[in-house]
């Protein structure tokens, strides 16, 4: 009997493990999770000042060397640009105050000609005090470039000024390179696990994995079963086998399929963030927060988050599972089947519409709630394991429930699907359907 | 070992709004042929649905080779050709082939060897194409059927259900599956086909059960149905043209109940108790010329029409209403 079991399994696993789609999706899915990580932290990169806010011309009438501070400093910014040969330097042009002017005139048309410079700085007695400056040019809409400038004239304004006021020249170097950076970690009962950022995308990976997965291989089983009866297939195989062992072996196959993909899933994504993603990003500040973020999501995921998210896998894909097999033994078409597996749909996606809350707030009611319910703890709770601390025996509680939900679910299936495999004709009621089971 | 090969047991099959069987008994002696024959929505397909466990029977036991046909292994034995034929479409034909026989507990290698067997032997594997590496929906419908043929007869079964095998085959794959069911009965296999086709059933069966409106109408071997019966049909032959006189003899319910036929030649049914040389000797008196006038046995065509009719479709409707 369980013999047979494993032949339908190994049936269902090798057919669906051979087809191209199969190869398709394992291959895409972590491709595009991996792009969902790099493109931010490449936009990020991007993002950052250019190289043009050293192509200016800078008219300074402070007649206190302010405007060749700034030029030193902007020269010695190493997150200007990729090109560290760029030799190309600010222009200064000491003026006096009445010439100012002329020289803005000038810089105008440099600027207004093709492939000139970006454009100029005008440094006058008001930037000496500390209260503003002037700029015009074609970058002047982008606002990384121009913080990078405010931040340089604020920066060399004031170390002028701390200078003017006899502070000790090693002083004020220290403090001009003073570079703070907050170093955030996640603080629990439990000790100290990764960043907080880090957990959160864990989190989330694994929740979107999870689901994908139960949608994809739940949607297949659906497929299966309905092929199978509207190929009449079915009579052959159930004279050979009962429809329970039909059903387990179904779902096991399609699991073992599934715990495949995840597991290819978890390996490619952890590559492809980790080993490329450092290429992607080459020339990139280090620390810059996305790579942080994107590079740290697996490598600071424990052992046993995956194991406890592997564990949650195979019971709530039995779950949802076991709830298509039903769906579409009840009926005879691919549209009816859509209808029939609305109600299993709105299980799934009620847990995931509610994914934002939780991750808002991992430890609300509605979270906790959510981690104890059988059709969404599956998903909701190692998510909740990524973000926040969860006891263990929170945990094996939540599990139990779960595996006991799974067991009913199997047990309703079943029923159904003894029935409905060779029920033919006309859709069958919602009372039909409690009959059957009632009947089985 | 029993030398039956099926032993139903006053079986009984509700569903919600009608009786499928009621009260069915019969017997399949080991080895022989055996028919199943009744009009649609007889209880054909329920009876071999409940025999392979398929559905369960609300009353009554079904024994197999003398064993409960729930017995793990049993079910084994049997080989099943359903009415609605299907096979996994998108699968490979030797995948299909060998996914179907280990279900039935063969072991894959002695399978792999046994499909080449087949597949040769029904000219599915020939010189410049082996269509057992084809896929399932690649193949015409009849290819299709002998693939499913191979698939209920590869684990070698000692009893080989085929419901309403002949449906859908043109002349030649029909007269090959006769030539195959022959062929499991001379190697001592034991065959139950249910048909409405009652030509067929009256070549190939040894005994047969007829059933109409879920209850057992006659069973038995065809020789005794046959006999029991009686020979109730007449041949007959005139020379020229049907006479007056003739044709209200022939016309005569207390005589002939039934009769078809053309100007010259008849055939007639007696009524029940009317006796054949009383037609000879009323004919001869209304002066006809008779050429032939043989009591013929009836065909199971015959039987099935008289006994059915009689009763079978009465109690069909009642049972469905």
């Amino acid at each position: 009997m369980d013999n047979k079991m494993f032949v339908v399994a190994k049936r269902e696993f090798l057919e669906r493990v051979r087809s191209k789609w199969f190869v398709w999706i394992t291959l895409l899915v972590p491709v595009l999770l991996a792009t969902a990580f790099l493109v931010p932290t490449y936009i990020a990169m991007r993002s950052n000042a250019s190289s043009a806010v050293r192509h200016i011309t800078i008219i300074d009438a402070t007649g206190a060397g302010l405007g060749d501070r700034i030029a030193k400093a902007l020269m010695a910014d190493s997150s200007l640009g990729l090109a560290t040969g760029d030799t190309v330097a600010p222009r200064v042009k000491v003026v006096a105050t009445s010439d100012v002017a002329a020289q803005e005139k000038a810089a105008t048309a440099d600027v207004q000609q093709p492939n000139h410079i970006a454009g100029y700085l005008v440094l006058n007695d008001s930037a000496l005090t500390g209260k503003s400056a002037r700029y015009a040019g074609r970058n002047a809409s982008s606002i990384s470039d121009m913080d990078k400038l405010t931040g340089i004239v604020r920066q060399e304004v004031m170390m002028l000024r701390l200078e003017r006021e006899g502070v000790r020249k090693d002083i004020i170097g220290d403090l001009a390179t003073t570079k703070l950076r907050l170093n955030s970690e996640r603080l629990s009962e439990h000790g100290r696990s990764g960043s907080g950022t880090a957990g959160l995308a864990a989190g989330i990976a694994v929740g979107v994995m999870l689901f994908m997965s139960i949608i994809f291989h739940g949607q297949n089983i659906l497929r299966g079963v309905l092929e199978e009866k509207s190929t009449r297939v079915a009579e052959v195989v159930i004279s050979s086998v009962k429809p329970e062992t039909l059903l387990a072996g179904k779902v096991l196959g399609v699991g073992a399929v599934g715990l495949t993909q995840q597991v290819a899933w978890l390996g490619i994504s952890y590559y492809l963030i980790n080993f490329l993603g450092p290429i992607i990003t080459k020339g990139m500040s280090s620390g810059s927060a996305p790579a942080a973020m994107g590079g740290g999501a697996f490598s600071s995921m424990s052992l046993a988050v995956i194991g406890v998210a592997l564990v949650y896998f195979v019971i709530g894909f039995v779950f949802y599972a076991t709830l298509y097999a039903a769906a579409g033994s009840m009926v005879n078409s691919e549209q009816e089947a859509q209808q029939a597996a609305v109600p299993v749909m709105l299980l799934l996606m009620s847990t995931w519409l509610l994914v934002n809350p939780v991750i808002a707030n991992p430890n609300s009611t509605l979270s906790v709630v959510l981690s104890w319910l059988p059709w969404s703890s599956p998903i909701i709770m190692p998510m909740r394991m990524g973000l926040t601390s969860v006891s263990p025996l929170t945990v094996v509680g939540s599990i139990v429930v779960a595996i006991l939900g799974s067991i009913g679910a199997m047990l309703l299936s079943a029923r159904i699907y003894r029935v409905g495999m060779l029920m033919y004709g006309k859709k069958p009621s919602f009372a039909e359907v409690v009959k059957w089971i009632r009947y089985a | 070992m029993s030398d039956l090969a099926i032993d139903i047991r006053n079986v009984v099959k509700r569903y919600e709004e009608h009786v499928a069987v009621r009260d069915l008994s019969l017997q399949v002696p080991t080895g022989s042929v055996y028919g199943l024959l009744g009009p649609n929505g007889a209880g054909k397909t329920t009876t071999i649905r409940m025999i392979l466990d398929i559905i369960a029977p609300d009353a009554g036991t079904i024994s197999l080779f003398g064993q409960p046909h729930t017995t793990i292994g049993v079910l084994d034995r049997v080989g099943y050709l359903p009415e609605e034929r299907g096979l996994y479409k998108k699968m490979q034909v030797r995948r299909v082939l060998l996914f179907l026989a280990e279900l039935k507990g063969v072991k894959p290698a002695e399978a792999t060897r046994r499909i080449d067997e087949w597949l040769e032997r029904f000219s599915l594997t020939t010189a410049d194409k082996d269509w057992g590496d084809a896929k399932v929906d690649e193949l015409s419908r009849g290819m299709q059927q002998k693939v499913q043929f191979i698939a209920t007869l590869l684990h070698d079964p000692d009893l080989v259900i085929l419901d309403e095998p002949f449906s859908g085959l043109d002349p030649i794959n029909a007269q090959a599956l006769k030539d195959a069911v022959l062929e499991l009965k001379q190697r001592g296999k034991t065959v139950i086909f249910s048909t409405h086709v009652m030509d067929n059933a009256e070549k190939m069966c040894d005994s047969v059960c007829i059933i109409s409106g879920g209850v057992k109408v006659l069973d038995g071997r065809v020789t005794d149905v046959k006999r029991a019966v009686g020979v109730r049909h007449v041949a007959l032959a005139v020379a020229g043209d049907v006479q007056n006189g003739v044709g209200d003899v022939l016309r005569d319910r207390a005589l002939v109940t039934k009769m078809e036929g053309n100007t010259n030649y008849f055939e007639l049914e007696l009524a029940p108790n009317a006796d054949s040389q009383t037609l000879l000797r009323r004919l001869i008196d209304a002066g006809a010329s008779i050429q032939r006038f043989e009591l013929v046995q009836p065909s199971l065509h015959q039987i099935f029409l008289q006994r059915v009719g009689a009763t079978g479709i009465e109690t069909g409707m009642s049972g469905h209403g």
